[in-house]
């Protein structure tokens, strides 16, 4: 469905001086450094996949998605999605793709939502049969008969968004980028736009590559994760695999039947002791949960035991700290 | 065309949001038109001979350029220029429409908009201060596609400086100085044929008389027969360039775009 290959996109900036002649300067002989937003990326996502695609602010991200609508053009490598070219094939590759910027509308601010949609089927030929079925599937999915007399601009985030996701759709594209599309929304409608994303990608085998900060989002709904950081993918595959490869690290959650003082257990480590309750970190190559239970108990009567998983978020840090430290390493 | 006809509902659906405007405007354009009326009076009751066309006819040009204000009423090139600043563009690139002609399609809309202010404006004018109709009417369908020509020179000017604003990003100040040179050699108020002899030879060989000068000259009757074709033949001329050079400009643009923020 995509392919990408060596994919790079160098943007140029001028460098101001300070003061006043700096700027004036500037004005007359302007000198330019080359910063690379993406650095050369490759990769490829098949049909009917859920792609989580997180990086920190400034990796890279929403400026390859940009490259892979054909908004940008890249600076050097290859792209192909579904076939077409998208910087040259622009309007053909619009076509069979759709977007969500969760910071920008596409609709039209002064009109009715539903008169957005409306030049939407217009602009990509939707049949009337296809828009009216389409139309249902929202008002269903989306409740956005709600809302689709109100202009755009008196929606709250949550109905934007869930109008924007209607835009996106209407013309049943293949492929779905989805570009932090969940910013800034509250709990309940998060947890209905991932429903939605998750159903269209089961029910109608719809490609989505899925930008987002929240690990949560990545979790309840992603198959697969990709990482880019200071423009170059840092990790891609499954998260289950991450977890193996990253997470090594678990901890063990003991309540005791009353407060007691610490103490160390062997290959364990103390983090953290509240009340009754002691948390234990350990390597979970090292030893297991059961070795140190039963050293623990030995010792102390245990009330109740909790194994955590590491959060993804914290393996993510993980994972970009790493990448921060290995670039500053290079550039020294 | 159905894709033009739902901008150009659109354009309404957005003038309608801000009604007052709408006859605000029919007001003020009634006001610049008196204006321009009672100068050219005053003037003809000085020298009466002097312009080479009679008054009813110079009356004629001067409330007409005042009508046809409604040219500078639509601004890709602001538009363009505020997407790209606010880093909006990427919506608008995100449809499967080419953008030139998107682009045209809002402008042809916003432009009509303004024709169904323009035109109560007119019919207001011609009872109140004696506009002239055309003397014909051969005379007044040529009007109208030299019109219709005037205003797609002007588009594409208008297009090529929103395609350097994606480079340059801030061009408001050459927006001003650009439409007060639209505005004089376009001839929107003062007929070129009274430019004195240097700065009419520049008004001629410039695009900007073709948005105003020559369709309004053919309304009036000053240009009839030859004429009136090679003036035809002018707008064609320049449209055939300014197509081309707009369509590299935008390639050009293009590749050298950022998205601003996000």
């Amino acid at each position: 469905m995509i392919k990408v290959e060596h994919l790079t996109k160098e943007y140029k900036r001028v460098v101001r001086r300070e003061g006043f002649l700096g700027s004036v300067r500037t004005l007359f002989s302007a000198q330019y450094e080359t910063i690379p937003a993406v650095n050369d990326i490759s990769f490829q996502i098949d049909e009917g996949e859920l792609v989580g695609y997180i990086g920190p602010n400034g990796a890279g991200k929403s400026t390859s998605i940009k490259m892979l609508c054909g908004i940008l053009v890249p600076t050097s490598g290859h792209i192909q999605v579904n076939g077409l070219t998208p910087h040259k094939d622009r309007m053909k590759n619009t076509r069979q793709i759709g977007a969500v910027f969760g910071q920008k509308t596409q609709l039209w601010w002064d009109v009715p939502v539903i008169e957005s949609l409306k030049l939407f089927r217009d602009i990509y030929k939707v049949s009337e049969a296809q828009f009216k079925h389409n139309m249902s599937l929202f008002n269903e999915l989306l409740d956005l008969h709600e809302f689709q007399n109100t202009p755009v601009r008196q929606l709250s985030l949550g109905q934007r968004l869930r109008a924007d996701m209607a835009a996106a759709l209407l013309h049943n594209p293949r492929l779905l980028f989805l570009d932090e599309p969940m910013i800034g929304v509250d709990v309940v409608a998060k947890e209905r736009l991932r429903n939605f994303i998750h159903e269209i990608n089961r029910d109608q085998k719809v490609t989505i590559l899925l930008t987002t900060h929240d690990m949560v989002d990545i979790e309840k709904v992603c198959s697969r994760i990709m990482i880019i950081d200071h423009g170059r993918i840092v990790y891609d595959g499954n998260i289950a695999q991450m977890r193996a490869q990253y997470g090594k690290q678990r901890k063990l959650v003991v309540e005791f039947e009353e407060t007691i003082p610490d103490f160390s257990v062997p290959q364990a480590t103390l983090t953290h002791s509240e009340g009754r309750k002691k948390w234990f970190a350990f390597n979970r190559f090292e030893t297991t949960p059961s070795t140190l239970i039963t050293q623990i108990s030995a010792q102390f009567p245990i009330l109740d035991l909790a194994v955590e998983e590491p959060e993804i978020e914290s393996i993510v840090r993980t994972i970009y700290q790493r990448e921060t430290e290995s670039t500053e390493a290079e550039t020294k | 065309m159905k894709i033009f006809w739902s901008f150009t509902r659109q354009a309404f659906q957005f003038v309608s949001v801000y009604r007052f405007n709408f006859f605000a405007e029919i007001f003020l354009t009634l006001l610049r038109m008196y204006a321009i009326y009672c100068v050219w009076r005053i003037l003809y009751t000085q020298r009466p001979g002097a312009f080479s066309v009679d008054m009813g006819q110079m009356i004629t040009y001067g409330v007409l350029g005042m009508a046809l204000e409604i040219f500078v009423w639509s601004r890709p090139q602001m538009y363009i220029s505020q997407q790209v600043k606010s880093g909006a563009i990427d919506t608008d690139l995100m449809k499967p429409l080419d953008f030139h002609l998107h682009m045209l399609a809002r402008s042809t809309g916003e432009t009509l908009v303004g024709a169904s202010l323009a035109v109560p404006a007119l019919i207001i004018a011609y009872f109140l201060l004696g506009v002239n109709l055309p003397p014909d009417i051969g005379t007044g369908l040529l009007f109208l596609f030299s019109l219709g020509l005037g205003y797609l020179v002007l588009f594409h000017l208008n297009f090529l400086l929103g395609a350097l604003s994606v480079v340059a990003l801030d061009i408001r100040h050459i927006s001003w100085a650009y439409y007060s040179v639209v505005r004089f050699f376009g001839g929107q108020m003062v007929p070129l044929w009274l430019f004195p002899s240097f700065v009419g030879i520049i008004a001629g060989v410039l695009p900007f008389q073709s948005t105003y000068y020559i369709p309004m000259s053919i309304y009036i009757g000053k240009f009839t027969g030859v004429e009136a074709a090679r003036a035809i033949q002018f707008q064609l001329f320049w449209l055939v360039v300014l197509v081309l050079t707009s369509r590299l400009a935008w390639g050009w643009a293009h590749r050298r775009l950022v998205v601003q923020g996000g």
